[in-house]
């Protein structure tokens, strides 16, 4: 077991060490070799791994890890001084300070640095995979990146450098640990925002360094809290047996505060949606499936404590609030990778949401929507790589040909946009698990009703959102009755074909995996067994019921429609052109749109408010 | 027994539907003083649009069309035959899409100027009808709409303003002035069903039917557990519907918008925090 662990940890650095010595071809199949050994490995561990496994580091490990805080935040340092931003300089400080405070007091002693769990392995599945998947994408979509052969070794070696982060932050116990890999996240962020080097690009890397650089200071301060207060280990399993009393308030609050910034919750969302400007498998990889997925993870892992508490209400009211606001300003977007990166906004805050309510069923609903989340939206962004390099289009007023001139793109793209809408995924799920909210928590009824008519709302918003896309998709003059698939490079279909299999294995195989697999980590993150059996034709998770036959028709109705019409001819009639009571009209067969610029002020207004009043709640408790 | 008049129900609704709609000619007809068409007129209408030669603008917008009805159909079984109350609306929702994205599908600007109207009207309706599910949810314990027949008590008298959440709803969902924006026929020609001919209309047109079935039915669930209270709040539902439709003259979408935001929202979401107030004491 230990040496497999180890492999995720080391063998992507060992790759991102050759990628810049070896040849061009040795390291496409060293990637791709890599890739599938990752993802076996972390499919192994996800199914055998028998209990929590703890790792104590040897001290010297320490050390470093106190040694690479110092080097990392003086390269920010470094940063804010050549880049002449202030903020920048300024959080840098305090992070210095309070780190070489922290340092100097030994917080980074604690019995185990390590503890591999269920919730890590589930996390180990989603990134493995989506990141292997993501890294042969990138070998070639690479090759059309305006960029010397240097900088393109550069970047898979980042993509590979972060791999190893993000297996290793899934698994720190150590808070200490933990805000190490949490900046260096930040920093891969930061640098691949920044990658083509242009104005926008370079401006934007600096807001998501600087917002993010925010998330690191939350972290700290809490953990200056923790040691300061004298609560013992700065560890999560000891703030986790330690419970929500008296001052350990706090830190929980600043561990959220730094949760919703990573997960780009308003007023947070401007560097989530800044970081579109970058190469699009950075996209899919840091901005969609795995880095903004922290936020969920940590609110999972603090979720036994920090359920029923004033502050989870607030997180529960500003994530409903951004649920809404986020799928109403989607509406207004025209840029493909914009819509995506408002979606994922707001499928981030049902997925905190959940974690914040932490009933056994709620739990579920976040594990769920987490893997199938993480692997559609990989999956639209890998499409919207293809449109980018293979169609040359970017915005979705022009897709409305694509169903004559790239079926299988289009195709493809309809089954990514419908697997957010339908269930499992995002909405209905959603709904389904708002309404255990209300029950299970009986003294704050009142705000459970609000959640649930922020979850209609945004819920009804989104299928709006998704209808316009999907309509654009579909859409096709009656000239072009034979269509062919296009062929496209292997590296593209191949990985886009395993990520629909996926899904559609996802969904057909749900009730499974949600009685064998999701419900042991479940388990694992609650501290109590998660009651899950599958009974006649329903899936029962505690005291609920999803029914499954209706639950598979309502998701294959639309799909198989949809494809079956493609391909479906009727016989024995006569074609004609669109009558349209004989108009003629010169007008653009986009969609509709709203605009939202007036309201995105008072947007931003009001999540600063709740972020305040998140505070605001925990000093005065 | 019960069972066997539920699947005789929905095996009949398409026919019942036309029925229902024939009558509503008459009724608008007589309360204009127009003697109205007879009541067979919808099946007539069948009889011609089946003679009538078959024209497509493309295979994938008329099948759309085929499956939204077969689609609304099965929306409708399961609603009748006690499934559950959130997935009906989803089910509803979706096979409103797919009439949806015919629409967007071809290149015609009132079927996509239509598409669009429905699209927003989806949004009017859907979270009022989900708030309804949860309200009602609160008082049987269950979303199975089985379980609102063995509640014992009609929900007209638990969950008054659900009843009138509803009502201000279903003129948006079946189109009825003032919220027939979407088909609007002095705008937008009808707007979705505009492209649709022959046979294909056919598919639409029994649609319309299946939804007012559909939408009766819901009002039926209010008084459920007494057949003559449900049956009697169907026929108000019809007359009150049937009024407003003649009475009042047509807004513009967000108007529409806005009254479902801050007029029905508001009714509904009373209605749910009654309700849970309700159940805690």
């Amino acid at each position: 077991m230990y040496p497999l662990i180890s492999s995720l940890f080391v063998l992507p650095l060992i790759v991102s060490g050759l990628l810049f010595v070896l040849p061009k071809f040795l390291s496409r199949i060293f990637v791709i070799i890599t890739a599938f050994f990752l993802s076996s490995v972390s499919v192994y561990l996800f199914i055998c791994i028998p209990g929590p496994i703890r790792l104590q580091l040897p001290s010297y490990v320490n050390e470093l890890v106190a040694a690479a805080d110092i080097v990392l935040l003086l390269f920010f340092a470094q940063i804010a001084i050549r880049r002449k931003s202030l903020v920048i300089g300024l959080l840098t400080a305090a992070q210095l300070a309070v780190s070489l405070y922290l340092i100097k007091n030994n917080s980074l002693e604690s019995s185990f640095q390590l503890v591999i769990d269920k919730l890590s392995c589930f996390m180990f599945l989603l990134i493995n995979i989506i990141s292997g998947i993501i890294a042969v994408f990138s070998l070639k979509y690479l090759d059309g990146e305006n960029c010397s052969p240097f900088r393109k070794r550069y970047f898979l070696s980042i993509l590979f450098w972060f791999i190893a982060v993000m297996n290793l932050l899934v698994c720190s116990d150590n808070l200490e640990y933990f805000f190490l890999f949490f900046e260096l996240t930040t920093l891969a962020s930061f640098l691949l925002i920044g990658f083509r080097k242009d104005e926008t690009s370079v401006r934007n890397a600096l807001t998501a360094l600087w917002m993010n650089q925010i998330g690191g200071l939350a972290i700290l301060i809490a953990i200056f809290f923790i040691s300061y207060h004298g609560y013992g280990e700065i560890t999560f399993s000891n703030l986790v047996q330690h419970g929500s009393g008296g001052a350990l308030l706090m830190p929980l609050t600043l561990l959220s505060i730094a949760a919703l910034i990573k997960g780009a919750q308003m007023p947070f969302s401007k560097w989530l949606l800044g970081a579109m400007v970058a190469p699009t498998p950075v996209s899919a990889l840091l901005h969609s499936s795995t880095m903004v997925k922290i936020a969920p993870f940590m609110i999972l892992r603090l979720s036994p404590v920090l359920k029923n508490t004033p502050v989870a209400w607030i997180i529960i009211a500003l994530t409903g609030f951004v649920f809404v606001a986020s799928a109403v300003v989607a509406l207004s977007q025209d840029n493909f990778k914009r819509i995506l990166a408002h979606s994922t906004i707001a499928l981030l805050a049902l997925m905190i949401m959940m974690g914040a309510v932490g009933t056994p069923v709620s739990v579920m609903a976040a594990l769920t929507l987490i893997l199938f989340h993480g692997i559609s939206k990989c999956m639209l962004f890998l499409n919207a790589g293809v449109l980018e390099r293979v169609f040359h289009f970017k915005q979705t007023s022009d897709m409305d040909r694509l169903a004559e001139s790239g079926p299988f793109t289009s195709l493809v793209l309809t089954f990514g946009f419908m697997s957010l809408l339908l269930p499992p995924f995002g909405a209905f799920i959603g709904k389904w698990f708002s309404i255990e909210t209300i029950g299970a928590v009986s003294n704050e009824r009142i705000i459970g009703a609000l959640v649930i008519v922020m979850i209609a709302l945004g819920g009804a918003v989104f299928s709006l959102l998704y209808f316009k896309v999907l309509g654009l998709l579909i859409a096709r003059t009656g000239r072009m009755d034979r269509f062919r698939f296009e062929k496209e490079s292997p590296y593209y279909t191949v990985t886009i074909i395993i990520l629909l299999a996926f899904i559609i294995g996802g969904v057909l195989g749900l009730p499974f995996l949600m009685t064998d697999y999701f419900s042991p980590v479940a388990s694992n993150i609650l501290n109590v067994p998660v009651r899950t059996s599958i009974q006649g034709w329903g899936i029962h998770v505690e005291s609920m019921r999803l029914p499954i036959v209706p639950l598979l028709v309502a998701f294959l109705l639309l799909p198989t429609t949809i494809a079956l019409g493609m391909f479906v001819k009727f016989k024995n009639v006569d074609r004609v052109k669109e009558y349209a009571c004989g108009e003629k009209i010169d007008y653009s067969f986009s969609a509709l749109y709203f605009s939202t610029d007036k309201a995105t002020p008072y947007l931003t207004a009001i999540g600063i408010l709740l972020f305040a009043a998140m505070v605001m709640v925990a000093w005065l408790i | 027994m019960d069972l066997i008049i539920k699947i005789i129900f929905v095996i009949l609704a398409p026919v019942i539907g036309g029925f229902v709609y024939g009558a509503e000619r008459i009724v608008r007809a007589r309360m204009q003083r127009r003697i109205g068409p007879p009541l067979l007129q919808p099946f007539y209408d069948v009889l011609k649009l089946a003679d009538k030669r078959k024209m497509i603008v493309h295979s994938t917008h008329a099948f759309l069309g085929l499956v939204h009805c077969l689609s609304l159909w099965f929306a409708l079984a399961v609603l009748v035959l006690g499934g559950d109350l959130i997935l009906v609306i989803f089910l509803h929702l979706l096979s409103t899409a797919l009439l949806i994205l015919a629409g967007y599908s071809t290149r015609s600007i009132f079927s996509h100027l239509g598409a669009n109207r429905t699209a927003i009207s989806i949004l009017t309706y859907e979270p009022i009808l989900i708030l309804i599910a949860v309200s009602v949810f609160m008082q049987t314990g269950s979303f199975e709409t089985s379980s609102i027949f063995s509640y014992g008590q009609p929900l007209l008298l638990k969950l008054p303003l659900a009843f009138v959440a509803l009502l201000l709803i279903l003129p948006i969902k079946l189109k009825k002035s003032p919220f027939d924006v979407a088909e609007a026929h002095q705008e937008v020609t009808g707007g979705v069903e505009l492209e649709f001919s022959g046979i294909f209309y056919e598919a639409v047109y029994t649609a319309k039917w299946l939804d007012e079935i559909f939408c009766y039915t819901l009002v039926y669930l209010f008084g459920a557990s007494n057949p003559a209270l449900g049956l009697s709040l169907v026929l108000f539902a019809f007359l009150f519907l049937n009024a407003l439709d003649n009475s009042s003259a047509r807004v513009s979408y967000k108007q529409m918008l806005r009254f479902s935001l801050t007029v029905a929202l508001p009714v509904a979401f009373i209605n749910l925090l009654l309700s849970i107030l309700q159940h805690v004491v």
